[in-house]
Parts: structure tokens; sequence; C-alpha cells
């Protein structure tokens, strides 16, 4: 097929946070020396979109809006095969919640030319799920989440396939449209370094600030955003009996946890 | 204040009443959905105010009574052929279409598959505020404003969020964190059919749906649940952690790494990226407890920790712990059920 679509990803550069820590006596995290990933969700994204475009031709552009140390993010997404990337950058911009993150990212993604918008399900920093919504509604399209495959029919049409909790939906979808990738779908490709040396070339990782977007700055940011967090606190620790052993004899363990269970009533034999 | 020009201007002061979306499953009102409706409950006694319930989809006003029974004191009815399919941007428009009539201070919808789809949607047709996938709620003592409260950071922290001078404030909110309420007969409200006006989805059409077996039953309704993790070393595991579950009238589950691993499927997943449960009784069995994982068993009345690592953080987050191999404590288990069910 020589039709072919361009797409684009919108990825975000994330602290991972399998590997953060709290600091006990200050009660906040400890963020310094935490190496940021690309959120593992959005690497399903990238790799759907990619393994599109080798199938249909097109091209690939990845998209955040971060502060400029994001740039790594997207070299990580050249390097994976990405034709080009967009950074989206601007003081205007911080604070923003997900309205405002998604306006930003609806304007950036306005200049550019896209038949398929895809994004991962949702990150792991902060798990809203709200960014693929949101960009479909601003630039009025439809949408899908959960998405497990998809195949481009032609004719600006694409099939799609989704998982939901006890079912699997076929659709077909008229493009413009926007799909949420679900998790585990093949495993994301590797850097090439190859493809990552393309980066120092001139324009396939551009830098748009608000000068570019040219967006209100009532829209933007801190002031586009109708949420705050107001407090931050940690997680209350369920109250538990922790009655630990290591049993020597595990058949007397066993049938001493047994009959306590079955007297505290949690067990009925 | 100036606002952003894309936003209409509106009267915070006009919105009054909690509202909760009930999303309906094979005909009948989903448990998660009737969660939101207590949640609602409890949040419009302490603002005194009504409770709203929303019904969408095709014959739908057959079950309005039930929503009152359940809780709400309006139920606003969209019964119409338009809506037999579910499509995120179509149930998003109509449910907005709603929110801007009646204008609700809050909108409460449940966090399932659906509802995290097209929630965001909603709000971000009435550019208001949406607060994900909350454990908890606070009113404002000064403000009265509703806040959700919901973990973040991979549930390491709890944020309070609140909704600024954009009304209703939505929130979606994890099925099973909130007990279903009582279904009390004697219950009286009013309902209220409604006609959104929307233009049909566009661009989108399902063209088939298949269920996939679901051999046992759903895990977040389980009493009792034997859990596996990474500690159990590999997919056969699994199978005298079922042999377990079945004399003692459990079902199975995992946690994340025993998902990633392909030895459970993401279904039966406890935890934060899973789903939360309300057993009665969890057994934990070769899970290390990481945070996310402690995050689905919160509501939890009784969990048992089997794990070879005496330091591993489960076992001071359970209420009774055995340390050793589970290829000998689970056998022994079985045992003594057994021993216990022919002496009586």
């Amino acid at each position: 097929m020589n039709i072919f679509m361009d797409i684009v990803v919108c990825i975000k550069w994330v602290p991972n946070t399998t590997t953060v820590n709290i600091d006990q006596k200050t009660g906040t995290l400890i963020r310094s020396g935490v190496p940021s990933v690309i959120n593992p969700h959005d690497m399903h994204a990238l790799e759907m979109a990619l393994a599109l475009r080798d199938k249909f031709g097109g091209s690939v552009t990845a998209v955040t809006m971060a502060p400029p140390s994001a740039r790594l993010g997207l070299e990580h997404a050249v390097g994976m095969g990405c034709d080009k990337a967009v950074l989206v950058t601007d003081m205007a911009y911080a604070g923003a919640d997900t309205l405002a993150t998604s306006y930003t990212l609806a304007k950036a993604i306005s200049r550019l030319k896209f038949d398929l918008i895809l994004v991962g399900q949702e990150t792991v920093d902060s798990s809203t799920a709200h960014i693929g919504a949101q960009l479909a509604s601003w630039l009025h399209i439809p949408y899908l989440y959960y998405v497990v495959d998809a195949k481009y029919l032609g004719d600006g049409k694409m099939w799609v396939k989704r998982m939901l909790e006890d079912a699997y939906e076929e659709y077909e979808l008229t493009l413009p449209a926007l799909l949420a990738a679900a998790m585990h779908l093949t495993k994301p490709r590797r850097v090439k370094l190859s493809h990552k040396m393309r980066c120092k070339e001139e324009g396939v990782i551009e830098v748009w600030n608000n000068k570019t977007l040219g967006l209100e700055v009532n829209c933007v940011g801190l002031k586009g955003s109708p949420t705050i967090v107001k407090k931050t606190s940690f997680v209350a620790e369920v109250p538990r009996k922790k009655i630990v052993c290591q049993p020597r004899d595990i058949d007397q363990a066993a049938e001493w946890l047994i009959s306590r269970l079955v007297e505290d009533g949690f067990l009925k034999i | 204040m100036s606002i952003c020009s894309e936003w209409d201007k509106i009267n915070p002061e006009e919105y009054v009443g909690v509202w909760a979306y009930l999303e309906v499953e094979d005909g009948s009102l989903s448990e998660a959905g009737l969660q939101m409706l207590g949640v609602a409950r409890l949040l419009a006694s302490q603002k005194d105010t009504y409770v709203g319930a929303v019904l969408i989809g095709r014959g739908v006003s057959s079950l309005a009574r039930e929503a009152i029974y359940y809780g709400a004191d309006r139920v606003y009815v969209a019964d119409d052929e338009r809506f037999e399919k579910y499509y995120p941007t179509l149930y998003g428009e109509a449910l907005a279409y709603l929110a801007k009539e009646y204008k609700p201070e809050a909108l409460l919808v449940a966090g399932t598959m659906r509802g995290r789809e097209f929630t965001p949607y909603v709000a971000n047709i009435l550019k208001t505020g949406i607060t994900a996938d909350c454990t908890s709620f606070e009113v404002d003592s000064a403000a009265k404003d509703i806040l959700g409260v919901r973990p973040t950071f991979g549930a390491y922290l709890i944020a309070h969020i609140r909704t600024l001078n954009r009304r209703p404030a939505i929130f979606t909110a994890r099925p099973n964190v909130f007990p279903t309420p009582q279904k009390d007969l004697a219950r009286e409200g009013e309902i209220i059919p409604t006609n959104p006006k929307v233009v049909d989805a566009v661009g989108v059409k399902l063209l088939g749906r298949s269920r996939f077996g679901r051999g046992a039953a759903p895990i977040e309704k389980a009493k009792i649940l034997v859990s596996g993790g990474k500690g159990l070393g590999g997919k056969e595991g699994f199978t005298i952690l079922e042999e377990f579950a079945k004399v003692i009238g459990g079902e199975v589950s995992g946690s994340r790494k025993a998902v990633d691993a392909g030895w459970i499927t993401h279904d039966r997943q406890v935890g934060q990226t899973g789903k939360a449960v309300r057993a009665d009784l969890y057994f934990a069995v070769g899970i290390s407890g990481a945070v996310q994982h402690l995050f689905g068993i919160r509501e939890v009345r009784c969990v048992v920790a089997i794990n070879k690592d005496p330091d591993a953080p489960i076992f001071d987050n359970c209420d009774y712990g055995l340390v050793g191999d589970y290829t000998e404590i689970v056998p022994a288990l079985i045992k003594a059920v057994k021993k216990i069910k022919e002496s009586s």
C-alpha cells in the first residue's frame, strides 16, 4: 500500500517511579539521582506508531511538553526510529494540569500534519489517563483507549481492536483520530545508533516555545489549570496485627493459622 | 479575573448538588456506579444538598427507581436509541450537556475502563477540573469545596486536589475502594427525563464485541483471594495456589510482577495498576509488598503473608505472616483445612 499516514506520538519524560525513595524525616520525595525514562506506556504507543509507519508508509513525529531536559526523551524516540520530534517548552507552561497541558499540546499538534495521534494509556508518575481524551476534545476528533491492535484499511479508515474488562471490541475509525495504546502490546524496539545520530541534524528535533505557539497566557500553565494540588500527604498505613513467625514445624503452624482464621470468622470450613 | 478565552464564563454559585454517573452493565446498575452513589450521598449530606444520578443508554428508564433505592434524590435519565451503543465522544457529550443544563457542583464517575475513557472528555467540554482515581474525598471547611484525594507518584504520595472556580468539579474513583450503599426500598426521589442535544458519534463505528471467557469469578467480588507474586518463581506456582483457593472457596489473583511475567492475566491483577479488592481474607504468596500492591489491599479485612524473605515489606503490612518456602507452606495449609473439615 502506498498510502501513508502521518502519525504524532505524545510522550512524557518521567522519573522512574520504581526507584523513587522517600525521605522519612522531611517527608518528601528524593528525586535527585532518580533517572528519568520515557513513560513506559508511551513506549508502546511509539512502537505501535513505528510499526504502522513501517507497514503502511508515512512519518512519525514524537511530541512532548516539558522542561528542556526532556530533550533526552525525544532523542531516545528518534533513536527508536521517529522521523522528527518536537519539544514544546516555555516557563509559561509550568504548573499545568491536564486541561492546560492538553490545550498546549493540541495547539502544538495542530501545527503538524497528522492523520493519527497515538498516546500511552497513562503515565506512571501521575496516572490520570486524561490527556488522550482531552486532546481528542480540543482537536474534535474521535478517539478510543485500550487499543491492542490497529490496521490501516486505506481510504482514510482504520480497523482497531481494543480490550475492556471483559471483552474485545473492534471498531472502524475515520481519520484523523486518536488512539491510546494498551500496555504489553509488543515489545518496544531498542534504540539504533544510526537513528540516534540523526538528532544532530538540523530540524530533526525542533524546540517550540510560546513565541512559536503564541498562546494566551490565561490558557496555559498554572493560569490555565482549574485544579491545584492543595497539599500532599503520605499514604496512611492500614493497622494490621503483624503476627509473623518462621515456623520450625510447618504443619503445626498451618493448623494454628487455619484455626485462627476460622475463629476470626474469615474462613468458613 | 480574566480567564482563558476558550472557557465559558460561569458562576460557580449556581452549581449545587452532587451527581453520580451510573454505568449500566448487562441491563443493571454496575456495582462501581452504585459505589459512587454512596460517596455522593456522604458528600451531599456534608454539603446539605441533593444527590443526583445520571443514566444514559437505551431502555435505562427502568433502572431509575433502583437508583433512588440506592440513594439518589433526583435521577436524570437520557433514555434514547441514540445511546444504544457507547462511544466515548457520544456519552461524553451527553453527560457534559446534562451538567451544563442542570449545574451540579460535583460529578463522580466510577473509574472503570469506560469511565476513565469518557470522563476526561466531559471535563474538557466544560473546561473544568478533573481529578482521577480518587480514594477519598474531603469537604474543605472554609471554602466548602469538595477535594479529591488520590495516590500519585506510583502511590508513594497522596495528593489533595481542589478545583478552583470551575464547576462541576469532576472526579473519577477506583471501583471497590468505596462500599456499595444499602438498598432501601422506602426511599423516594424524583425521576427527570432528559433529552441531551448531541450529534451522533462521528468517525467511529463499533463493528463487533466478543466477550472473553472468564473462567473464574472476578477478583473484585471475591471474599477470599489467594494471590501470587514474583516469589512463586514460575507459572506452575499458581497450580498449588489454585488448589488451595478451591479448598477454601476463594479465587486466585496476582501481583503486577506475576502479570508482567505472563503467569496470570491482567484482569486478575491486584494493586495500583490493577484492581483494588475488598476481600475478607487475602493470602499474599511470594509477594514482597511494594507500595503499589499494598494500595490494592487496603480494604482487605485480613492479610496473610507467605514469603521466604523475612525482610519483605509485606510482613509489616499483614495480620498473619509465615516466613518460609511456599511450596511447603501452602500444601501444609491445604492439609490443615482438610484435617479440620474431617474432624468437624
